[in-house]
């Protein structure tokens, strides 16, 4: 089926989230779609998939006039939509999910059911068992039902919005594959990024947003710089793998071990250094989240000793089993990547938020220096937005820098899970900027990411994790991307 | 006048209405207004103090309070407005040998029948009907006057069984009370429940002492199965009007009796502060114009039954007084000595049941 | 090539979407409409409307008297509004408050009681009485708090439970030891008129009551809007899971908001017995907890529309007290009124909310 959006308009308030957006999507074609945080093209998809009505312009499919005003509307006409955030699963089996979200009269015959999922999946090579209950899936698995179940809704035109962040490099790979299939198979699809070269390897045309504006489109043979220019009106460099190494000792893991229904994480043990970034890397459910929760003092480990060194003697106190408030009373602080049901509180504005991070001053809140603190980190990390801007009215991104601009400072120990998912590279760039100047001050990081790239440009040392188990540290120097993706992967383990 | 129930309740708050009525019939250019629904369950947040006021906004120059509830409202309201004369149905300040005498409430008067011997004669009427030997007694909440009213139902009962229908076996007497005047859901028994269990546990005859009609309408039901039970109302003159084959007869007010008077010498000019305690007019107990409280018969009550209880009435016309010794207390403490007769301030202030009668003398 | 398609007129239809999607348009189009419900159920019950609204205009505002007497009513329902509004910024449903205005009569009574006869001077004891009814409301709203927090009770069920129990206790001292000498009626007698607070000559306003009420939403608001404490207390209202990731110690802080919630029903309560009826008796609390929660869910849980919405909620009850002398209508029909109220406004909140879901509504990045 052909796509085609004529002179989208949609605005926020004062914002113009869609200025005039025209696209064609051929059926059978892949149409990339980049764009820098807040360009709009989030915006543009949930109008296309009925999540919002856009204040003006026409959506043609096979070159008819239709009107969408629901998902619903969307999903009978033939889109599917998935989302930049996983919806909500509620803790109920593959088949159920299906059952649930099918027009199908009250008697839905389940057997038939069951046959056509496995039939579908059978072609992409998925292996989801339609008996498992749906909140027990990855990241990733999740998503591969999410197609399926589209699919079997009778999709023809696929959305995709950020699909990759948060999953592993074999699902992705799966991914690709499947997104190629189906437009083999005469599908059109549309896939949202910021990441060049995930756009550069899977698409046959690409077009840019900038500021609510289509700035242009791109088919193959792609001109990186052109798109990155495009993409923020100016071209960027790499900058350097920055955080002097310091010999002294900050903290000290010692025989740490997690218990946890589906993982046991034994003997870790690990030193940390002052001005140190370390990466955990690991494909999702191999134990690096869990050890980051231990060290922030949120999951009680079931053994072992969290140290952190005290003054130049090397006096040192064991944190492990205390408070999470003692944690953060140390300055040992948390970044989740659960934006919104663990870092941040939607109802509440940016200027709420930063006034409850910074340590009390009193009883009463000085708006004034609460207003001044909100504009500066405003400005400090490039969020758009203001003091009042409520947290869900922010693009993910920016919701991803306000989580970051939450941070106290100075901090001993920053715990960050995926921390600049959803924010493009100029972003994440800066973003990483403004760490590494913590690391200068004597903090030191550790954090995990899916995104391999990031992990061993941004980190001094790289842990690697699988089925539980930790390796060595690895100078991250000496590692390169083929030879991480084995490790995770669980091979070259001795 | 200020009505602690509905107007229509067919009890206590009817009673006193039709009083109001009658009044206004009799004494030319006088108009009756009134405001029920004045207690707390109803209206939480408006005392019956104001109430009075709003119907002294509204040009009232004499207000009645109908009930014993409202006795922090009569006070309030006669200490604030010291011209306006103030009636308290069924109450005592006024009462100089009373315990509860304010000397201070120079405008108020109070307002009470006899009822004594109204359920006297429905204590009567149910022992000369009951053949299980066992009466129930439907009580409000516990106080002086509703201990006072069922004590007297038992003393009226009992005389009846043993001297008139000349019974030897013991008359069983219980009183179950449900906690107020009339049901409320939630707060207190409910009378329906209460009646069902006395009929299903032989209590043939119920006597209500509640301000609502539950007891006849479940005699009427049982009735309708086949069993012969009755019940006796309470207050209102047509009580009995809903179901007449399931009821005796009722014991009753007339209000107009004794209201007349007052109001008329306060148009005259020439009231005073007075405490009324009205009985019947013996000559005949059922004078609309005369007699404050009145017995009517209702069509459960058997012929023979009616004679035999016109022989009581004549006998307490003639002088029997049952508030006579010996008599104990429920707990077994003396009440009165042999030949000792009740003063009328033990009679008011009645501190528990009486020897021989089951249920509760105070609130658990 | 695209040609570029005229742009939408402004119709009234949009006129219509933009009026419903204003919160303040919104509340008005509420107010008219269930204005317009109770018009019809007063003609279906064939009164003259007009004639209704009248009689409880008068009965509220018509006169001095009335005037007085409607401060008296509102001052236990700003109370307990506003009160219920630290309970709901911390996202709880404090039922309970019925039970807490009890309680906090029962102990200023109880205060009251032991402490009337000593040398003690009036103004001394009802000091004590207030503060002790205060302690009363407080203590019971902890209780429910720590079965929320420590027995995983759902506050509501809780609450309830404690309603049940305050009502037991209450029936129980005035009917057994608090009960007048001779008689048991629902009523305890009345307190010594010393230990009375002040009222204004002719009236049933204490003028003491009204500072407590204006100062007590005055406190309110401060907390809430200029605090940290208040700040916090809505972001544990928000989302707990991430409040407790910022440092916030969440069920200290419910606990807290059921506290001062408390200390408010307990002043409500005291003020009842010392300001108003003099005596503790069954349902002293008046509904005054249950219409505080419409209230406060009317004013969207801001202080200052707390202040409107309970005069206008007691004007309606006080105005309804004539209809049953004046028309013979039952006085509840300002119960239904209220309740229309409720229903149109949190109708429209679902209107407003659908329609402007594009807008307000959750973004996916
Ligand atoms: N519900 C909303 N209310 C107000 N403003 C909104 C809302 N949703 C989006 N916006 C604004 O519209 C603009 C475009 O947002 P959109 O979500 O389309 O960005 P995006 O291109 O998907 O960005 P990202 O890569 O960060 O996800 C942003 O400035 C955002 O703040
Ligand atoms: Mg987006």
């Amino acid at each position: 089926m052909d796509v085609e959006l004529i002179n989208i308009h949609k605005r926020f308030g004062k914002v113009h989230a869609n200025n005039g957006i025209s696209l064609t999507v051929k059926s059978g074609t892949v149409q990339g779609i980049l764009g820098e945080n807040g360009a709009g093209k989030s915006t543009l998809m949930k109008i296309l998939s009925g999540f919002i009505q856009a204040d003006s312009g026409d959506i043609l499919l096979d070159g008819k006039k239709v009107t969408i005003h629901s998902p619903a509307d969307s999903v009978k006409l033939g889109i599917g939509m998935l989302h930049q955030d996983p919806q909500d699963f509620p803790p109920m089996k593959v088949v159920d999910n299906l059952i649930i979200g099918s027009p199908m009269g009250l008697f839905p015959d389940r057997k038939k059911i069951i046959r056509e999922f496995e039939e579908l999946q059978k072609q992409f090579n998925f292996s989801i068992s339609p008996e498992t209950y749906v909140d027990t899936l990855t990241v990733g698995e999740r998503q591969q039902l999410e197609i399926l179940r589209l699919l079997w809704l009778g999709a023809e035109v696929l959305i995709l919005d950020e699909p990759t962040t948060g999953i592993s490099a074999s699902q992705k790979d799966l991914l690709f594959a499947t997104i190629r299939k189906l437009a083999a198979q005469g599908k059109a699809i549309l896939f949202v990024s910021h990441k060049l070269d995930e756009v550069e390897a899977l698409c046959s045309q690409v077009v840019v947003f900038r500021q609510g504006i289509n700035m242009g489109s791109m088919t193959p043979p792609y001109q990186t710089d052109k798109l990155v220019e495009m993409m923020f009106g100016k071209s960027i460099v790499r900058s350097e793998n920055v955080c002097e190494k310091q010999e002294d000792k900050s903290f000290e893991i010692e025989e740490l071990r997690i218990d946890d229904v589906r993982l046991a994480i034994r003997d870790v043990n690990f030193c940390i250094q002052k001005g140190e970034v370390i990466g955990l890397a690991g494909m999702e459910g191999s134990g690096q989240a869990l050890i980051l929760r231990a060290l922030a003092g949120i999951l009680r480990p079931t053994g072992g000793h969290i140290y952190m060194i005290e003054g130049a003697d090397g006096g040192r106190i064991d944190l492990a089993g205390k408070h999470y408030f003692t944690y953060r009373d140390h300055g040992i602080h948390f970044l989740p990547a659960a934006r919104l049901e663990e870092g941040l509180i939607q109802g509440l504005s940016l200027a709420e938020h930063f006034a409850l991070a910074e340590e009390q001053t009193g009883f009463m809140v000085d708006r004034d220096q609460v207003e001044n603190l909100s504009k500066k980190r405003i400005t400090d990390f490039n969020i758009h937005g203001t003091p009042e801007s409520r947290i869900e009215e922010l693009s993910g991104g920016n919701q991803q820098r306000a989580e970051l601009a939450l941070m106290r400072d100075p901090l001993r120990l920053l715990l960050l899970e995926h921390p600049t998912r959803g924010l493009d590279i100029e972003s994440a760039m800066y973003i990483w900027g403004k760490l590494k100047q913590r690391c200068e001050d004597g903090a030191s990081i550790v954090f995990i990411s899916s995104d391999l790239d990031e992990v061993i440009h941004y980190s001094d040392r790289i842990l690697v994790f699988y089925g539980g188990k930790v390796s060595p540290a690895f100078e991250a120097s000496s590692v390169t991307i083929d030879m991480l993706g084995q490790l995770i992967g669980g091979k070259g383990w001795s | 006048m200020l009505l602690v129930g509905p107007y229509n309740d067919n009890g206590w708050s009817t009673a006193t209405y039709e009083g109001g009525l009658y009044v206004q019939a009799q004494i030319p250019n006088t108009e009756f207004i009134y405001a029920d629904n004045v207690n707390i369950a109803s209206n939480p947040n408006t005392t019956a103090a104001q109430f009075a006021e709003q119907l002294l906004q509204r040009g009232a120059k004499v207000i009645i309070f109908n009930s014993d509830d409202m006795k922090d409202g009569v006070s309030e309201f006669s200490k604030a407005h010291p011209d306006v004369p103030v009636i308290w149905l069924s109450g005592d300040y006024a009462w100089k040998d009373g315990q509860r005498y304010q000397a201070d409430l120079t405008n108020e008067s109070d307002i009470m029948g006899e009822m004594e011997y109204g359920k006297m004669m429905a204590g009567c009427a149910a022992a000369l009907t009951t053949k299980t030997g066992k009466i129930g007694f439907l009580g409000p909440l516990i106080n002086d006057e509703t201990r006072r009213l069922a004590d007297a139902a038992f003393l009226g009962a009992k005389y009846c069984w043993e001297n008139i229908a000349e019974q030897t076996t013991p008359l069983e007497f219980k009183v179950t009370w449900i906690g107020m005047w009339f049901n409320i859901p939630g707060v207190t028994l409910d009378p329906t429940q209460v009646a069902d269990d006395f009929y299903t546990n032989g209590y043939d005859v119920v006597i209500s002492g509640i301000d609502s009609t539950e007891a006849v309408v479940e005699a009427n039901k049982f009735q309708g199965q086949g069993k012969e039970v009755y019940a006796v109302q309470y207050d209102y003159k047509d009580a009995c009007k809903v179901a007449p084959k399931a009821c005796l007869g009722v014991p009753y007010f007339n209000w107009g009796v004794a209201l007349k008077p007052m109001i008329q010498s306060i148009i005259d000019g020439t009231y005073t502060r007075q405490f009324v305690w009205q009985g019947p007019d013996w000559k005949d107990i059922n004078n609309a114009d005369t007699s404050m409280v009145g017995f009517q018969k209702s069509d459960g009550l058997s012929a023979d039954a009616s004679t035999k209880l016109d022989q009581f009435i004549s006998e307490l016309a003639g002088g029997l007084n049952l508030w006579t010794g010996p008599m104990n207390y429920q707990d077994g403490t003396v009440f009165l000595k042999e030949g000792e007769t009740a003063t009328p301030q033990q009679i008011w202030y009645m501190p528990q049941l009486l020897e021989g009668m089951l249920g509760d003398s105070v609130a658990k | 090539m695209v040609t570029k398609p005229a742009e939408r007129p402004e119709s009234t239809g949009g006129l219509i979407r933009t009026l419903l999607t204003n919160r303040f348009s919104s509340i008005v189009i509420a107010v008219l409409l269930s204005l317009a419900a109770t018009w019809i159920v007063i003609s279906v019950m064939g009164v003259e409307p007009v004639r209704v609204f009248s009689i409880m205009l008068n009965g509220s505002v018509g006169s001095v008297d009335a005037v007085t007497q409607l401060l008296q009513s509102w001052v236990p329902l700003v109370l307990a509004s506003s009160g219920l509004l630290f309970t709901f910024t911390a996202g709880l449903w404090n039922i309970g408050m019925e039970g807490q205005i009890e309680m906090g009569a029962i102990f200023a009574y109880g205060a009251i009681h032991f402490l009337s006869g000593t040398p003690l001077s009036g103004p001394l004891v009802i000091i004590i009485a207030t503060f002790s009814g205060m302690l009363g409301g407080a203590l019971w709203a902890y209780l429910v708090g720590l079965l929320k927090n420590y027995g995983n009770v759902n506050e509501i069920f809780g609450g309830l439970g404690f309603n049940f129990i305050a009502d037991a206790v209450l029936l129980f001292l005035v009917y057994g030891p608090w009960k007048p000498a001779g008689v048991a009626q629902g009523s305890t007698k009345m307190i010594e008129s010393q230990y009375w607070l002040p009222q204004l000559p002719g009236s049933y306003l204490s003028l003491w009551a009204l500072g407590a009420a204006i100062v007590g939403i005055l406190i309110v608001a401060v907390v809430l809007k200029g605090t940290y404490f208040g700040l916090k207390l809505k972001a544990v209202g928000k989302n707990a899971k991430a409040s407790f990731m910022m440092g916030i110690p969440t069920s200290r802080y419910m606990l807290l908001s059921f506290i001062l919630c408390g200390l408010f029903a307990g002043l409500a309560g005291s003020i009842q017995v010392t300001g108003f009826l003099h005596v503790l008796r069954n349902s002293i609390s008046g509904s005054y907890g249950y219409v505080g929660l419409m209230v406060g869910m009317l004013a969207n849980y801001q202080p200052w529309v707390v202040v409107p919405i309970s005069l206008v909620f007691t004007a309606l009850s006080k105005g309804a007290t004539g209809l049953g002398i004046d028309l013979r209508l039952d006085s509840n029909l300002s119960g239904v009124i209220q309740g229309l109220l409720v229903i149109f406004v949190l109708l429209m909140e679902g209107v407003r909310n659908r329609l402007s879901r594009g807008s307000k509504g959750i973004s996916h990045g």
